[in-house]
């Protein structure tokens, strides 16, 4: 590009130019962003809300611990819970004149207890078991003697003349049918710890859902910062470096940069994930290496239409070192371009992550990971909404958030659109 | 044709060429140098040391690097992949020519999907500039883009598949219908005309619904935004202004002279979009059981099976070029200013 037709192009007259415009040409970024007044129509609380949405997500991802309610990766409840359901809604019915009340008392003596074949009541039974044991002494396993029956009726006859000292059954059950059975009564809740639901679920483990995409918040911020700005890392200088020196070096960069660029970039990270296998740096590698090509191409090309500027030639003609002119001069002008770009590619390396763990190239099974959450819930896409539906929203928030932040940088950093 | 058209195309036909050889050997050397013994990784530890040599040896994988490499590339050129490593062990060239089929009948759609809905919107949205319309169609388009594609895919399959039962939940056609299914070009629709196979066109339809929408929809966001911003800026041109001095009607102003040149960076946007399709294709593919070339490299490179997955990815980066250069020589052809 010719100067005298740059020149051409940009040579504002006063009244064609508002002032806070040219003013903005003297500040730097920061002070910049501050008195870019394009926030007003509507703009504005693009900014605010991306920001505080960023905010919030940026203390879940340092604080997991402060947050979720359980441990990630424990099995702390039934499996496939749905959201706000409580835990065993399940009842130990008794006769009224035995004195039992609870399970541990019919687990203590090793007696029968009843149950209805087919229904979760076995589940539920085996749930409660599994917490008495979890809370016994060293030693002391509960194991009361199980006893199926076809019917509830047939079960509470059971009860009734004493052949079993305990029956499993949920209240919807016997709703109507207690009445009938005057010597019988509800002695307590399965469970002795009568926990509140999971606000958000359980998956097929019983692991806490909300527990799980809160640290996976820590996960995806992690990958998604750090391979954004590896790639940053390599990115800008090499894109200084080529556009700057020129000749064939340039040009055989150019060509490489290109061809990664043009290629399916998932396809790319899924090859190099593969190969170096799970674990959550080569996760950051595989990712990264995909966004060198934006950052190189843009730098390049910003510092391509900068450095046949006036005021380089005076540098150099004064005999300012490259490097100098490089970092000093050159520089400077690329960092509105990387800050939106940085943040679109958070945006997008979040995506690509969910992405590479839903595909099975991530991190390692057990990572408390959205994108790994969304492929285990896949299998149960038919009976368990919520496995997939949070985990997903998560992902989406974070993304929104960072694209948002990196679309209203773009219209206070580059007003000329905001102009017209 | 002028000769500088002539010019423009043999230069870019020249510049695919090393943009194709760079993929291909990026993916050949990481494939081979990075740890993990391809043999041991596909049969497993219990492999005897016999055993595996007499299996490199046959695959040719005990010759020097630079003798594999010189092999890998001449197969690729004369389009003779070998067999697969796994699963069958059928000729790689087979299995593509079925897979391949599957995946344009999905990208097909879902870039149609997007184009009319992305420069519709988007147009749209520019004529309504900073109304609330043109806000609520930004917000869609950078939300629309932000919901990852398979979470998209997945929302769908339980709303309109497990919920409204409107829909088949994946695959491509009725099982049950595919039995008797006579396919002859592996592109189901095409073949259900051919045929005269009506139920099965519309199963073959009504699988395509969910996946092709999925697909054209997370593509749409990046075709709003650039649709309005380049259509603000032509609403903005001096050709509008003296077209609105004559009197010409605002909507006709709107969509027949801005939204037409419009279309050339428009055009552009689509070869770039391709890149972002085909990675969408393999999410989308997985997400919906589809059996296209996206499954099919995720599984093979699960499998390890080497030349299965270099023969994938050197088809994908000769589609992916092949692409690149038409919408380029159309660019071209369409905007004389471009032919440098």
């Amino acid at each position: 590009m010719s100067k005298t037709q740059s020149d051409f192009e940009f040579s504002p007259s006063a009244e064609t130019v508002p002032d806070w415009m040219l003013e903005l040409d003297q500040v730097g970024i920061v002070r910049r962003m501050l008195m870019a007044r394009k926030w007003y129509g509507g703009d504005w609380w693009f900014v605010v809300f991306s920001a505080l949405l960023l905010l919030f997500v940026i203390i879940v991802g340092f604080f997991p611990q402060w947050f979720a309610p359980h441990d990630p990766r424990a099995e702390v409840g039934p499996s496939l819970l749905a959201p706000g359901e409580p835990p065993s809604s399940y009842v130990l019915v008794t006769t009224v004149d035995s004195g039992v009340t609870s399970l541990r008392q019919i687990a203590d003596s090793s007696n029968y207890i009843g149950y209805q074949v087919a229904t979760p009541s076995s589940q539920a039974l085996r749930d409660a078991l599994d917490e008495l044991n979890a809370t016994a002494e060293e030693g002391v396993r509960y194991q009361p003697r199980p006893k199926r029956f076809e019917t509830l009726e047939e079960g509470l006859d059971a009860l009734q003349a004493g052949e079993v000292d305990g029956f499993v059954a949920s209240p919807q059950e016997l709703e109507g049918v207690m009445e009938n059975y005057p010597a019988l009564e509800v002695a307590s809740g399965l469970r002795e710890a009568a926990e509140s639901g999971f606000v958000l679920g359980t998956n097929q483990i019983g692991q806490d859902i909300l527990s799980r995409i809160i640290w996976g918040t820590r996960i995806a911020l992690i990958v998604g910062l750090s391979s954004a700005l590896f790639a940053l890392v390599i990115g800008v200088p090499l894109g200084l470096i080529s556009a700057y020196v020129g000749g064939s070096l340039d040009r055989v960069l150019t060509l490489i940069m290109d061809s990664l660029y043009a290629f399916p970039g998932l396809i790319l990270a899924i090859s190099i994930a593969a190969v170096l296998g799970a674990g959550i740096t080569n996760i950051i590698i595989a990712i990264a290496v995909l966004y060198i090509p934006t950052y190189f191409r843009i730098v390049r090309g910003q510092v391509l239409s900068v450095k046949e500027e006036l005021y380089i030639e005076a540098a150099q003609s004064l005999g300012a070192k490259s490097r100098t002119i490089l970092w000093r001069y050159i520089f400077p002008n690329v960092i509105p371009s990387v800050v939106i770009i940085f943040s679109v590619n958070v945006a997008d390396a979040i995506l690509t992550e969910a992405g590479l763990s839903f595909l099975g190239f991530g991190l390692p099974p057990d990572t408390p990971d959205w994108g790994i959450d969304l492929a285990r819930g896949q299998d149960y896409v038919r009976r368990a909404w919520w496995l997939i539906t949070f985990p997903g929203l998560m992902v989406t928030m974070v993304t929104l958030a960072f694209s948002m932040l990196g679309e209203s940088l773009s219209e206070i950093l580059n007003p000329r659109l905001s102009e017209l | 044709m002028s000769a500088s058209f002539r010019n423009f195309l043999i230069t870019r036909l020249l510049l695919t060429i090393p943009m194709v050889l760079i993929l291909i050997t990026f993916v050949f050397f990481i494939m081979r140098i990075l740890p993990g013994d391809p043999i041991r990784s596909q049969l497993g530890p219990r492999v005897s040391a016999e055993q595996a040599d007499r299996i490199a040896e046959r695959l040719g994988l005990n010759r020097p690097l630079y003798v594999q490499y010189f092999d890998f590339l001449w197969k690729t050129v004369t389009l003779d992949f070998g067999t697969a490593l796994t699963q069958g062990e059928r000729p790689i060239i087979q299995e593509l020519g079925e897979k391949l089929p599957a995946t344009i009948e999905l990208t097909v759609p879902a870039m149609t999907f997007t184009a009319v809905v992305g420069i519709g919107l988007g147009a749209y949205a520019a004529t309504r500039r900073k109304k609330p319309i043109d806000f609520g169609i930004r917000l869609f388009s950078i939300i629309v883009y932000s919901i990852p594609i398979f979470f998209m895919g997945l929302i769908f399959q339980i709303i309109f598949s497990v919920r409204l039962n409107l829909l088949p939940l994946a695959g491509r056609m009725d099982p049950l219908l595919l039995i008797n299914f006579n396919s002859i070009t592996n592109f189901y629709i095409l073949d259900a005309i051919l045929t005269r196979n009506w139920a099965a066109l519309v199963s073959a339809l009504r699988h395509l619904i969910l996946p092709a929408t999925t697909l054209g929809l997370a593509l749409a966001g990046v075709f709003i935004r650039l649709t309005r911003v380049n259509m603000i800026e032509m609403l903005h041109a001096d050709f509008i202004t003296a077209g609105r001095a004559r009197g010409i009607p605002e909507g006709r102003l709107a969509y027949r002279h801005a939204l037409r040149n419009t279309f050339i960076p428009i055009l552009t946007l689509i070869g770039l979009q391709l890149a972002i399709l085909m990675a969408g294709a393999v999410l989308t593919e997985t997400t919906f059981s589809w059996p296209g070339i996206g499954r099919y490299l995720v599984t093979r490179i699960q499998l390890r099976d080497y030349t299965a997955v270099q023969s994938t990815i050197a088809v994908f980066a000769v589609f992916v070029a092949g692409i690149s250069l038409a919408m380029d020589v159309l660019y071209a052809f369409i905007d004389p200013r471009i032919r440098y």
